[in-house]
């Protein structure tokens, strides 16, 4: 099946959603206890969560505090990935498994990319096989989220996923003008545009971790050990997103 | 693996039983549940005015709900334009067999799944067994008790009644772990990220549930800390998503609120590591996702609540937070319960979804009716009102001695001269008093008791004497 046809449909529709629509004819029961605020219209806006920890007029600090409160680790640079940030990712990546790289196919990633092939690495174009067997994988962000400390992939863009999920260490680099407040700035421009959502748009914030070996913090469940995040300021600092940027 | 659900032929008092009765698994939940909740209050408390959110969450399911069946029509209609294949699956049977039916057309026998509540009480796994698919949870909690074969004890941490050293000795025993694997949590980890990644390479379908599907879009959004949700949809050729037909957010701005809420209410954090939303199948030039998506709509006794006095319950967004407030969950773990869903939640959703196990009526009395259940909840679910509900409703339900027993007992105190002839019989019956405990009616209340023994004189007496 090719994206553009159209799914097939199994089981009775209308049979499914009969119950439902016969019993809400009647209106809702509300709860007499607790009784529940007032039913929004559709014109009622839905609130915003607000955040406490976001310093609006300073989103850049913001952003790198929310990245390391997440267990990640945050590089604000002015222009490009330091010489420096490279040698110590590749200097950890020996400890680790494999010492290749792949590189989503975003322009950013494969700047990086040529650069890591300059040291002598091995660097690949990420597909599952390449990207399982690689100690580093290198992406851009469509977004990132002062509030959150998260960063937003959008496969589309980036060519798939397995770059920010196989390898032991990701390493995503993000432009200032990508940056939004809130959650909200970037959510809530989903629905706008028939084709604005990519296969697979995921916030990324931290690592890959788990709780489930009695709730203690463990991080590289199944995805990246360790998320270095690297936001480009071209000297701009804390200035305020430009535009809705590819979101 | 044989089929879970453990209410048929067990009671809840002798579940609670067996698990008070277990001191480390006591100290195992009540470690987890402490932390959790611990990190809620952090997380929730980095937000402005969290309450008014979560009221503005009440109001924005109620909503949602007022609209399910045009909501549903838009989300399958966004699914079938972006290719994907839906299923209306009024019945768990339906559910089952449709992925079944999706498992056998591709020849597959290794199946990956994510961790799905919704799959869970569909019992899924025993389906795709009996149809010769090997199927592996890849949630580690979930991979944990699957080994074990047990049912989840929380639905966000379903191994939480077991520690290192436990799960130290099942990998072991079972997946072949060398007896010289450590038992700290990054060693164990390790291990089961290396078997585990295995299983994802290799899997022909993925099966996920959804945390909130978006109308509007015709999206599913899954949120998970280890990443299993985005391995399971990027690697296997075939996705298949099992969605309770009432996790629907009408649009993004919906969602978005939803999204503030259910972490910071999960385990505190801001948002889960992996948010990740998935539209239609694999793109044109992506070297990874599935190429074919079939969404699962499930009913499953669902409508049956709509509109009526539980029908909040729908509003859940499995976040586990009335879990790990609750001083019962807290003493006997989530295994007490009985079947998939336990806490609070589970007690409202067990008898209202398995209505025809008499059995789980009981669970609606698993409650001290404190209500800090519905003070944790993040779409504020009025749950302590629908477990007094519940037990209404089981009440009307009771045998007729037991009616006319309570029906004469309430007859006699709500008279001042009656109430006080039973109370002067109670000291006349004093030396037999503890006899009580031992009568056919009043044994199993008794057991585990001392009847307390009136006393020799009423207060009643004493105040008009003097004291």
């Amino acid at each position: 099946m090719s994206r553009g046809d159209r799914g097939t449909e199994h089981g009775d529709r209308e049979r499914f959603l009969a119950p439902a629509r016969d019993l809400l004819s009647g209106g809702i029961h509300p709860n007499p206890v607790h009784v529940p605020p007032p039913t929004p219209l559709p014109s009622d806006p839905v609130p915003e969560a607000r955040y406490l920890n976001l310093d609006p007029h300073d989103l850049v600090t913001s952003f790198a505090d929310a990245v390391a409160h997440a267990e990640a680790v945050c590089h604000v640079v002015d222009e490009d990935v330091p010489d420096k940030l490279l040698d110590r990712i590749v200097a950890e990546l020996g400890e680790r498994d494999g010492t290749s790289v792949v590189v989503s196919a975003e322009p950013e990633a494969r700047a990086v990319g040529d650069r890591l092939a300059a040291r002598g690495l091995g660097v690949a174009p990420a597909t599952p096989a390449t990207a399982a067997a690689a100690g580093l994988g290198v992406t851009s962000a469509t977004a990132a989220i002062a509030a959150t400390g998260s960063v937003v992939l959008d496969s589309r863009r980036a060519g798939g996923r397995v770059a920010s999920l196989l390898p032991s260490v990701h390493l995503c680099v993000v432009p200032v003008n990508r940056l939004f407040a809130t959650p909200a700035d970037v959510l809530r421009r989903l629905g706008s545009g028939a084709d604005a959502l990519p296969p697979s748009l995921v916030v990324v914030t931290g690592p890959s971790r788990t709780g489930d070996i009695e709730q203690l913090l463990t991080l590289g469940a199944h995805g990246p050990t360790a998320l270095h995040v690297v936001l480009v300021t071209d000297g701009r600092g804390a200035s305020p997103p430009s535009g809705p940027a590819a979101v | 693996m044989s089929g879970h659900h453990q209410l048929a032929g067990t009671t809840l008092r002798s579940r609670t039983a067996d698990a008070v009765a277990d001191g480390r698994l006591r100290t195992n939940v009540a470690r987890a549940v402490d932390r959790f909740a611990t990190h809620r209050l952090e997380g929730l408390g980095e937000l402005e005015d969290p309450d008014g959110l979560r009221s503005a969450a009440r109001a924005l399911k109620q909503q949602v709900l007022a609209d399910l069946p045009g909501l549903l029509e838009q989300f399958a209609d966004q699914v079938l334009a972006r290719g994907g294949h839906v299923c209306w699956a009024p019945t768990a049977e339906d559910a089952c067999s449709y992925v079944v039916d999706v498992v056998r057309r591709h020849g597959a026998t290794r199946v990956a799944k994510s961790k799905s509540m919704a799959t869970e009480e569909i019992d899924l796994n025993t389906a795709l067994e009996s149809a010769g698919a090997q199927v592996v949870e890849t949630d580690l909690g979930e991979w944990i008790i699957q080994l074990a074969d047990e049912t989840p004890s929380h639905i966000i941490a379903p191994a939480l009644h077991r520690d290192r050293h436990q799960i130290h000795d099942l990998f072991v025993d079972t997946v072949g772990a060398e007896p010289a694997l450590g038992t700290e949590p990054t060693e164990l980890v390790g291990f089961a990220r290396g078997r585990l990644r295995e299983v994802f390479l290799a899997a022909e379908v993925g099966i996920t549930g959804a945390n909130i599907a978006v109308a509007e879009t015709g999206s599913i959004v899954l949120v998970t800390n280890e990443g299993n949700g985005r391995l399971v949809t990027a690697l296997p050729p075939v996705h298949v998503v099992v969605l309770g037909m009432e996790r629907l957010a009408a649009d993004w701005a919906q969602a978005d609120l939803l999204l503030a809420l259910l972490a910071r209410s999960a385990t505190g954090q801001r948002l889960s590591s992996y948010t990740n939303i998935v539209t239609g199948t694999r793109g044109d030039g992506e070297v990874d996702g599935a190429n074919e998506l079939h969404v699962v709509i499930l009913d499953n006794g669902r409508s049956s609540l709509l509109a009526g006095e539980y029908h909040e319950m729908l509003a859940c967004i499995r976040c586990g937070a009335c879990l790990n407030v609750c001083p019962v969950y807290r003493q006997v773990g989530g295994h007490a319960y009985g079947w998939v869903y336990p806490g609070p939640m589970g007690s409202v959703l067990t008898p209202l979804l398995a209505h025809d196990q008499p059995e789980a009526a009981e669970l609606a009395g698993a409650s001290t009716l404190c209500g800090a259940c519905m003070d944790a909840c993040p779409v504020q679910i009025p749950l302590q009102d629908l477990l007094l509900s519940l037990r209404r409703r089981k009440a009307q339900g009771a045998g007729t001695t037991e009616r006319a027993a309570w029906g004469a007992w309430a007859a006699a105190w709500s008279d001042a001269r009656r109430y006080g002839a039973t109370t002067r019989l109670a000291t006349w019956g004093r030396m037999v008093a503890p006899l009580a405990g031992r009568l056919p009616v009043g044994r199993s209340w008794g057991a585990g008791r001392t009847v307390p023994r009136p006393a020799e004189r009423r207060f009643r007496d004493r105040w008009r004497e003097g004291l």
